[in-house]
């Protein structure tokens, strides 16, 4: 059965002899050259979402470079990866909520809303016209039955519920650090896993923030609006965090 | 299908072979097992579902219902699965608008092979990288067949796909007897996925599905097979 392949399996998204799919194992190396981590956690309550806000030069209006993008009210995301890729994705993830709201009269849950994106993303990954896009996805919102939801989609097209996620070039460190605090199954509130989310970046990547260096989404059942967090409020979580520890 | 490909990306070698089929059917290799048993009044799924900790397990579910009397599992790619699944309940409800009868499952099965052959040979496709095990209950008893990336599909008695599958078929071949009933068939196939089980068993890291003559596939609660487990003990 081994064989040799004809060397298109590296360029479009065919089979290799070991069964492997290597343009989607290239997009989730695409995912890591933007040099972005992403942290996402879930609490009692509450999601929280985290990434770097890295302006290069200081000519740049730092208000227009983001990653966190509301797609409803209610959901918003993270997108870590390639930032043209991502928009893309945004904007079918916001047009994919909006008909569902049309079409049967209630807001998209956020689990539907992240298998109907792996589900896009799957779509490239079998079609060889279109390359896989080289973003991950964590998608967070409160859902009336079941309470703060965290998801994450990748380019493979899989859509996976998470307590908490990492996404990026630090992210089984990331991974490792939450692993430890998750295990004894505690219950966060909004401020401890904002806090946690915050602490988990920062010590990942050595490094102590300034209010304006981190971009902070929150969605709580109190306030179920998807929100970014002011450089204010920001500012509150990193000076309770520097005094906790 | 494949917007500006006319071509197919699945062609001969020169020894006849379509080898994108053989790597799709090592891809299937190479992921979870999962396995199933007929019994004389039922029909029971059961896949091993090993997640990171941080992953949340309620939020993956590897067997699926297609209607309420077909359910099925795969062992593969989970999003190429989600694709067939999808297309497998459209299917199915076609059939019973125009029939105003429930899918057979040998039905569903050709439509869904047929679907997996189509993306052997359309312009710019690849195979699936899933194999699927698919359960049903009729008038004609309870049913099982799994269907191949190439689009092949058998019916089994018993019959495992993924990474362990050699062993836990020669495993269930010792074990299985046209008479056996479900209960016996779900604790068979509970022993069997244990074999090749790499670490400990619990009711977090595998799925189980039944369907008996109540034509009503299920898949268990972490609960109900925490109870088969202990009764294993």
């Amino acid at each position: 059965m081994s064989g040799s392949s004809a060397g298109f399996d590296r360029h479009i998204t065919i089979f290799s002899p070991e069964g492997r799919l290597y343009q989607v194992e290239y997009a989730f190396k695409a995912v890591k050259t933007s040099g972005q981590t992403s942290i996402a956690v879930r609490g009692e309550d509450s999601c929280v979402v985290i990434t770097q806000k890295k302006v290069p030069d200081k000519l740049f209006d730092a208000s227009s470079i983001t990653h966190l993008f509301t797609i409803t009210e209610r959901i918003g995301c993270i997108a870590t990866g390639m930032i043209a890729d991502a928009r893309v994705l945004v904007q079918r993830a916001r047009y994919e909520a909006a008909e569902f709201k049309y079409k049967y009269a209630y807001e998209m849950p956020v689990s539907y809303l992240a298998k109907r994106m792996a589900d896009t993303a799957q779509v490239y990954t079998q079609h060889a016209y279109m390359r896989p896009l080289g973003v991950d996805l964590i998608f967070i919102g409160i859902d009336d039955e079941v309470g703060p939801q965290l998801y994450k989609v990748d380019p493979a097209g899989s859509c996976i519920g998470y307590k908490a996620c990492c996404s990026g070039v630090k992210d089984q460190e990331a991974t490792n650090f939450l692993e430890k605090k998750y295990k004894s199954n505690p219950k966060f509130s909004v401020d401890e896993t904002i806090q946690l989310a915050i602490s988990a970046l920062q010590t990942v990547l050595s490094v102590d923030f300034k209010p304006n260096e981190i971009e902070v989404g929150v969605v709580t059942k109190a306030t179920p609006r998807f929100t970014v967090l002011s450089v204010e409020e920001v500012d509150r979580h990193l000076t309770l965090l520097a005094e906790r520890d | 299908m494949g917007e500006n490909y006319s071509f197919s990306l699945t062609t001969f070698s020169p020894s006849g072979k379509l080898v994108q089929i053989e790597y799709a059917l090592a891809r299937v290799a190479s992921g979870g097992t999962s396995l199933a048993v007929k019994a004389k009044d039922g029909v029971v799924l059961c896949t091993e579902k090993k997640l990171p900790s941080l992953m949340d397990v309620s939020s993956v579910e590897k067997i699926s219902l297609v209607t309420s009397n077909i359910g099925f599992v795969y062992s593969g790619m989970g999003p190429d699965s989600r694709v067939l699944l999808r297309k497998g309940r459209k299917k199915a409800q076609k059939y019973y608008r125009t029939y105003h009868d429930p899918i057979p499952t040998a039905q569903l099965v050709k439509e869904l092979a047929s679907v997996m052959q189509e993306f052997t040979q359309s312009g710019g496709v690849r195979p699936f990288g899933c194999s699927l095990l698919i359960a049903g209950y009729e008038e004609s008893g309870p049913q099982l067949y799994q269907v191949d990336p190439s689009g092949s599909y058998f019916a089994w008695k018993a019959t495992a796909i993924g990474k362990n599958q050699n062993n836990a078929k020669t495993f269930l071949e010792k074990r299985y007897n046209d008479d056996i009933e479900i209960d016996d068939a779900i604790n068979t196939a509970i022993l069997t996925l244990k074999e090749g089980f790499e670490g400990e068993m619990n009711e977090n890291n595998i799925d189980i599905g039944i369907i008996n003559a109540d034509r009503k596939f299920r898949v268990l609660t972490p609960t109900e097979i925490k109870d088969y487990l202990a009764e294993l003990q």
